[in-house]
């Protein structure tokens, strides 16, 4: 293992166009990412337009940094804007066959002591995009066999999940439930996050929801990761007091470590979503984004457990 | 009662031998408790008056009495919404008449209990949305509280304005067979019921007056007025506003919502009256937008904000967290105290509640086992068959418990190894309680007494002298003799609580005392969405009108004459057709054909069905602002045009109804114009009248007086169809000639049915209208009115051809459209947008 650290230049550009102008919006925006275990936001800047008549800035329950905007003049395009200097520190990733064994982890998440933030009660119930699926926790619960320690668990039902299904962006939208996409075994990063999550909370077991960014290009002599055009969705999993929460990549079947940079934490998606709201008015919308998180300074040397 | 003269010792004998007769076939079901007789057979004395007096009166007076009490809550229009009836119908308020008897002494232990269990809930709520300390000291564990939806994250440590989560507090109370009452489910969301309370309380006052009086019943307007205080205490701009937050007329529970609006002098409002400004709470009403810095609320949590609580949501204001937050709107109960209602918290609440107020609760809540512990767990598995299974919190658990709470011992196999398999894996989800047996209360069926379960419902209210309970109940009495508390979940009927003073009881109500009486004649802003609704009710009625009158004048001619196309009865049928009032596949029936169809068809757009149907919609949006009377016109049109057609001949039905249905349509009008206030509300109603009556009289002449030969027929006709025949024949001594009509229903403002009349009244309530000021430009909708006044005082009546007629008509849509743009709420449906994530 090395004690890697990559310091990422990370821009995106989403930007919304209305069919018709809409004359008043309110948006809740989750675009910057905040101080976490292992990384660390060296320079934050995000802007929208058109200027908004009010905007607020907080903290979500779950520590990730909100502004609440009100725009009231007539437009046809929203345009939100994140610069940000963002340090990752390679992960220790722990060894899989050790900690504690997935019923061990349910008895603990259920009778936790913690209701702050980080506590895993929060991630072990349905979720209003993560409703519970007879047929996911079946076909989860053949990843933990009595006994086995919980992320050897999770990481087997990972790679399940990214040997079964398939990347395709068109075959669901942002509403699409797990029980669907899982039906048809495709979908994008969100759908697999879903997915996972859902199958691991049947089983009364915790996981959330994770939304961020993605090293654009590979380092050398390695794939582009899957999902790296936009903001990207993963899993963390938590695996008892010693361990925390382990974070895994299903749409990569990767273990997070210095190619992810996190932007929000939530139960599911509804709880992250970049960019939510209500606008005044009707029409279609269109959709564009643009991501770049590029390294700064290449002298990391990478862990291998990540390739 | 009447017993003064009578010598006493025989008026005893006479009275204990008529309750026996009353009592003669009650039997107590075994090894429950029943509330009116003891064991040995005997009733209980806080009993005895009400039934000496029933006695009295004899079975065939009682059922009199209580059918008057039907009859006040039907003309009250009181009503709940079925969820699950396909047709979303509203039914009549199911009474037991027999109002459930509580002793002045137990029931100060009851106010006692609740009062307690008030300030538990409270603690438990301030301690979970601020430090959690009942998490950290192990307590309470922190999936019994994450594992509830009503743990609205986005409030955590977020004080509540006003200082306290509840304002309000129920308890669904029942009593075991050892006598003592037992807490059900605490109601901490938004409790309904109240109000229905009140209105039992009337109509049985109603039918027993001096029953209520002579027994001491104590009043509950004292309890009403504690409330009232409490909110507007909370009001900080010094506006005296306060809203009732409600989820809409789909509601199961919107009678309740309009009533307490109205009792309690809130403003009744929707989330889409409502909009957030720099983190303030505003209504948007015709004058504007108007502070409210209170709101009660009687929607669910969840939906109150589609910006940070549930997305889907379409119901509530978007930003109101925020207001919240920044300490700009005060809500009751706050958002988020829905947590406390949840079963998982019952197996911790005993020991939590004796930590918190140091003694042992003295009303108890049921035996809860939550199965997300293991111990708890084995003990429900070893002992399945003698619990009901529930879910943990306020969702329901897909293909296990859908429709709330499972019996153990009812379970078949397949459901069974379901529901142990599902206690194993996630026992979090689900709790397991004691079976508990209701006690029974008489009811009265068919001149005798019967003993059925009931559910006890009491409300409190926080205010500043601490909790005030209020002195009665919502009572839910089962149909059925089936004792189980797990089965009283829905139907069954609702009964008064009469809780008995020891003295002569206080007479409050909610009238403030005369010296208190701040005169004020404005009721304050009228909500744009109300004011819609005005709108289009006037416009809808009078629509129905015009068609009425369109149908009864058709069939009038209709023995007279069997002309062809060219007749004014060809005219009146095209009209009635370019309407959308007759349907296309009877275009070779005869005419009485049609026109019955107009008047019974609910699938036509023009015809009475949908017409009333419409008027009704509308209605029902604003009903805490009509009176139940002109509410009542409205139901009975609707009945009306719901009668089946008759087996005879169609012409002499279809005047009948037509005729019938324009005297429903008068009283309506007469009801609006006497009893309603003149103040905004009033104005837009009646103003969607005019513009709908203008554009009527202009297509009545626009069919019947164009082309160039017009007949006498004709015009008769149309003196007809504008109500003028009298005017006109008070008027000129000779037959119809086409000027003369024209100017007497065109021109002539001093005829109230004609248009001129009607443009001038328009006017004149634009110019009253919030908005208008005489030193500043015309409005838009200002403007076109002076320009059709103009044309009315410039046009000679012959000069009214179709194209005039025809540009009048536009002109009146315009102004129509300009009204709704600048008084109305725009409903452009709103969007969220998305981003997926890759």
């Amino acid at each position: 293992m090395g004690t890697a650290r990559v310091i990422y230049e990370i821009h995106q550009k989403t930007a919304y166009t209305y069919a018709y102008p809409v004359p008043v919006a309110r948006h809740v925006l989750r675009m910057v990412p905040v101080d976490r275990p292992r990384q660390r936001v060296i320079a934050s800047h995000f802007s929208i337009d058109p200027d908004p008549v009010e905007w607020v800035e907080t903290t979500d329950f779950f520590g990730n940094r909100v502004a609440h905007v009100r725009i009231e003049r007539a437009h046809t395009r929203f345009v939100v804007r994140t610069n940000a200097r963002v340090e990752v520190e390679a992960a220790d990733h722990a060894d899989p066959e050790a900690g504690p064994s997935w019923e061990a982890i349910r008895e603990m998440a259920a009778a936790c002591c913690d209701l702050s933030a980080g506590s895993p009660a929060h991630h072990l119930f349905p979720s209003p995009a993560a409703a519970q699926s007879p047929a996911i926790t079946a076909w989860a619960a053949a990843s933990f066999p009595a006994g086995r320690p919980m992320l050897a668990g999770a990481l087997d039902l990972m790679m399940r999940l990214h040997g079964e299904f398939t990347y395709d962006p068109k075959a669901t939208d942002v509403s699409t439930p797990p029980a669907e996409s899982f039906a048809i075994k495709r979908g994008v990063c969100q759908d697999f996050a879903h997915v996972m999550i859902a199958g691991l909370r049947g089983l009364g077991l915790p996981a959330s929801y994770v939304s961020g960014f993605l090293r654009t290009e590979p380092p050398p002599g390695q794939e582009r990761l899957q999902g790296a055009d936009a903001t990207h969705a993963w899993v963390t999993v938590w695996c008892g007091p010693e361990l925390g929460w382990q974070g895994l990549d299903p749409t990569n079947a990767l273990r997070v470590s210095t190619d992810h940079v996190v932007l929000a934490i939530g139960r599911d998606y509804s709880d992250v979503a970049p960019v939510g709201g209500v606008l005044l008015g009707s029409g279609r919308q269109k959709l564009s984004v643009e991501v770049d998180v590029v390294p700064l300074a290449p002298k990391t040397t990478r862990s291998k457990t990540n390739g | 009662m009447a017993r003064g003269r009578e010598p006493q010792a025989l008026s005893q004998r006479f009275e204990a031998e008529a309750v026996e007769a009353l009592l003669a076939g009650y039997r107590p079901l075994p090894g429950v408790h029943d509330e009116m007789m003891d064991a040995d057979g005997q009733p209980r004395p806080h009993w005895t008056p009400m039934l000496a007096a029933l006695a009295e009166m004899g079975a065939e007076e009682v059922g009199k009495r209580f059918k008057a009490a039907d009859r006040y809550l039907h003309r009250s229009g009181v009503f709940y919404r079925v969820y699950d009836d396909p047709k979303g119908g509203e039914r009549p308020w199911p009474l037991s008449h027999l109002p459930l008897v509580i002793s002045a002494q137990e029931w100060r232990g009851l106010a006692r209990g609740l009062i307690q269990r008030a300030q538990i809930m409270e603690g438990v709520l301030a301690d979970l949305y601020g430090t959690a300390e009942l998490v950290r000291s192990g307590a309470l564990p922190a999936a019994a509280v994450a594992g509830s939806p009503e743990f609205l994250r986005p409030l955590v440590g977020v004080d509540p304005h006003g200082g306290s989560f509840l304002k309000v507090y129920a308890a669904d109370l029942g009593r075991g067979p050892d006598g003592r009452w037992w807490v059900l489910t605490d109601r901490t969301q938004s409790p309904s019921g109240a109000g229905y309370a009140l209105e039992n309380r009337i109509a049985i006052a109603r039918a027993l007056p001096d029953l209520a009086r002579s027994l001491n019943v104590v009043r509950l307007a004292g309890f009403f007025q504690a409330l009232r205080a409490s909110l507007t205490r909370l009001d900080r701009s010094g506006e005296g506003r306060v809203g009732l937050l409600t989820p809409g007329p789909l509601n199961e529970t919107y009678f309740e919502h309009a009533y307490l609006a109205r009792y309690l002098g809130f403003l009744l409002v929707e989330g889409e009256d409502l909009t957030v400004r720099d983190n303030a709470v505003y209504v948007r009403t015709v004058a504007g937008l108007k502070r409210a810095d209170v709101l009660l609320r009687r929607l669910d949590a969840d939906f109150a904000d589609p910006l940070e609580l549930n997305s889907g949501s379409r119901l509530g204001v978007p930003g109101l967290v925020q207001a919240v937050r920044a300490g700009g709107v005060a809500i009751a109960n706050a958002l988020g105290s829905g947590l406390v209602e949840a079963p998982a918290l019952m197996s911790f609440l005993p020991k939590i509640g004796a930590q918190m107020i140091g003694e042992t609760p003295m009303l108890p809540n049921i035996a809860t086992w939550w199965c997300g512990q293991p111990a708890e767990r084995e003990e429900v598995l070893a002992g399945f068959d003698d619990y009901v299974f529930a879910p943990a919190f306020q969702r329901p658990l897909p293909g296990l418990m859908e429709n709330g709470p499972v019996i153990g011992a009812d379970l078949e196999a397949p459901q069974r190894e379901r529901l142990i398999s599902a206690i194993n894996t996630r026992g979090v989800d689900i709790v397991a309680q004691e079976t508990v047996h209701l006690s029974t209360m008489p009811v009265w069926r068919s001149g005798k007494l019967e003993p059925r379960p009931f559910i006890l419902r009491i409300f409190l209210a926080a205010t500043e002298d601490g909790w005030k309970v209020m002195p009665g109940g919502f009572c839910r009495v089962s149909d059925r003799l089936d004792a189980r508390a797990v089965t009283m979940q829905s139907g069954g009927r609702s009964a008064d609580v009469w809780v008995l003073d020891e003295g002569p009881v206080d007479h409050i109500t909610l009238l403030p005392a005369p010296g208190d009486v701040e005169i004020r004649r404005q009721t304050g802003p009228l909500p744009s969405r109300a004011a819609d609704n005005f709108f289009w009710l006037g416009r809808y009625v009078e629509r129905a009108e015009a068609m009425l009158r369109l149908v009864r004048t058709l069939v009038g001619r209709l023995s007279a004459s069997a002309e062809g196309g060219g007749s004014a009865v060809g005219k009146m049928l095209r009209l009635l057709d370019a309407w959308g009032a007759v349907p296309g596949e009877l275009a070779r029936a005869r005419p009485a054909r049609h026109v019955l169809a107009a008047l019974t068809r609910p699938d036509l757009p023009g015809g009475l069905p949908s017409l009333v149907e419409s008027a009704r919609a509308t209605a029902s949006v604003i009903r805490d602002r009509l009176s139940p009377d002109a509410w009542r016109t409205l139901a009975d049109l609707s009945t009306l045009a719901a009668e089946p057609v008759s087996s005879g001949s169609a012409e002499p039905d279809a005047y009948e109804r037509a005729d019938r249905a324009l005297r429903g349509l008068a009283a309506f009008s007469g009801l609006a114009s006497e009893n309603m206030n003149r103040l905004a509300g009033w104005a837009f109603l009646d103003l969607g009248r005019r513009i709908e009556r203008s554009i009527a009289i202009c297509r009545f002449a626009r069919a019947l007086v164009s082309g160039g030969e017009v007949t006498a027929g004709a015009l008769d006709v149309l003196l007809e169809l504008c109500d003028s025949q009298i005017s006109y024949r008070s008027r000129y001594v000779m037959v119809e000639a086409r000027a003369p009509v024209l100017d007497l229903i065109l021109l002539d403002p001093a005829n109230p049915r004609s248009l001129a009349f009607q443009i001038d009244r328009i006017a004149e309530h634009l110019d009253d209208l919030p908005g208008h000021h005489d030193d500043e430009p015309p409005l838009q909708e200002e403007r076109l009115a002076a320009r059709l006044a103009a044309a009315m005082k410039s046009f000679e009546a012959d000069e009214f051809d179709e194209e005039r007629l025809l540009i009048i008509e536009n002109q009146l849509m315009e102004l129509s459209n300009e009204v709704a743009e600048r008084y109305f709420i725009h409903r452009s449906p709103a969007e969220t947008p998305w981003e997926q994530l890759a």
